[in-house]
């Protein structure tokens, strides 16, 4: 209504450099994220926590900064690692870690502080240790109960539907 | 003039960006607040058997050596915890070298600590929780092993850091049975 009478106004090229100008916000934030991702060498450097196994450190909902470097791991530090054939990232502490010399391997176990029983349950069939490259990195800091909006829209997929809904009712029908 | 929307926008806005700034002034003053916590570790006893089945998890359990520590620990936490701190995660890591891996270190104990009554340690004769084998399965050409107490404070909000505390030698002899 009000959009369609504005574009007759300014013409295709005013609608063209509205449209250049969201497209540039929307590459500078990917631009930023992949940058991120490139400087703590982490594929996702700014997770949810999803399960409550680290209780009473964290909890779910909680947002954690990751970073990764290149720098070999130390046993206590609370890694989040993703196994090479499952989907989901998980947050626990380093309980052991055995570094060879000449290669650099190194072999880590880990456990979640609220388990009694070490992860080797979660870990693939035959999989005693994890390696290096299956952490996808060290928390270093985080910001509590900031998640749980996404949490939210995982449990209860409708509210991304009536979220984004009342977003395009609201733009058609504001003035500006 | 100006709308609800506008409004409600204009105070969101300022509101985010005033939570941003201060977290980040959170997280940047926390690890300087002053603390000083004493501990004492003391090792008393250290035995290793092999031959039996240890660790259900851990199909090799059966011929590998496993050592079991009896220690004391002594330490009085309570000034480690500021306005910021959630709880402190206290835990021991015997580290040592052996034949082909120079950097091998174990967490044996662990204890989470939530607040200044639970902060005063006074533990005797405690035995390892977590099992102690080496990678291989003995202790053989074990080297430079000592056990160290680790304080790692989790704040409610800001910058994960590690405070290593104490360090003692640690002997691990081999089992009598696999001594070869």
């Amino acid at each position: 209504m009000e959009f369609l009478s504005q574009a007759k106004k300014f013409g295709v090229r005013s609608l063209l450099l509205q449209g250049l100008t969201f497209l540039s916000v929307l590459t500078s934030a990917f631009m930023i994220w992949k940058g991120l991702s490139l400087f703590t060498n982490s594929e996702s450097p700014v997770v949810v926590v999803l399960s409550g196994s680290m209780k009473p450190a964290y909890d779910r909902g909680d947002i954690l900064f990751l970073h990764n470097g290149f720098s070999p791991i130390e046993v206590g530090e609370v890694v989040v690692y993703k196994l090479n054939d499952k989907p989901i990232p998980i947050v626990h502490r380093v309980m052991k870690v055995h570094t060879e010399n000449e290669s650099g391997e190194q072999y880590l176990l880990t456990k979640g502080d609220y388990n009694n029983a070490d992860d080797r349950g979660l870990y693939s069939p035959g999989q005693m240790w994890i390696q290096r490259d299956e952490i996808i990195g060290r928390v270093k800091g985080f910001v509590p109960y900031a998640g749980m909006g996404t949490i939210w829209m995982n449990d209860y997929p409708h509210l991304k539907l009536v979220l984004l809904g009342t977003l395009c009712i609201l733009s058609l029908f504001s003035n500006d | 003039m100006y709308n609800f929307l506008q409004r409600l926008g204009g105070i969101t806005s300022f509101a985010m960006s005033t939570l941003m700034a201060l977290f980040i002034l959170i997280s940047l003053t926390t690890p300087f607040i002053p603390s000083n916590p004493t501990h004492e570790v003391t090792l008393h006893d250290v035995r290793t058997t092999t031959g039996r089945m240890v660790d259900p998890a851990d199909r090799a359990s059966r011929s590998a050596e496993y050592a079991r520590l009896t220690f004391d620990i002594d330490a009085d936490l309570t000034s480690m915890f500021n306005w910021n701190t959630k709880l402190l995660f206290a835990y021991i890591t015997a580290d040592y070298e052996s034949p082909g891996f120079d950097t091998n270190r174990i967490v044996v104990w662990d204890r989470i600590i939530r607040n200044k009554r639970q902060a005063k340690l006074r533990l005797r004769k405690h035995h390892n929780k977590y099992f102690l084998r080496n990678y291989a399965k003995t202790f053989k050409d074990v080297s430079n092993a000592n056990l160290t107490l680790h304080i790692n404070p989790v704040p409610y909000l800001g910058i994960m850091y590690d405070k290593p505390m104490v360090t003692i030698p640690l002997a691990i002899p081999r089992a009598e049975k696999a001594k070869a």
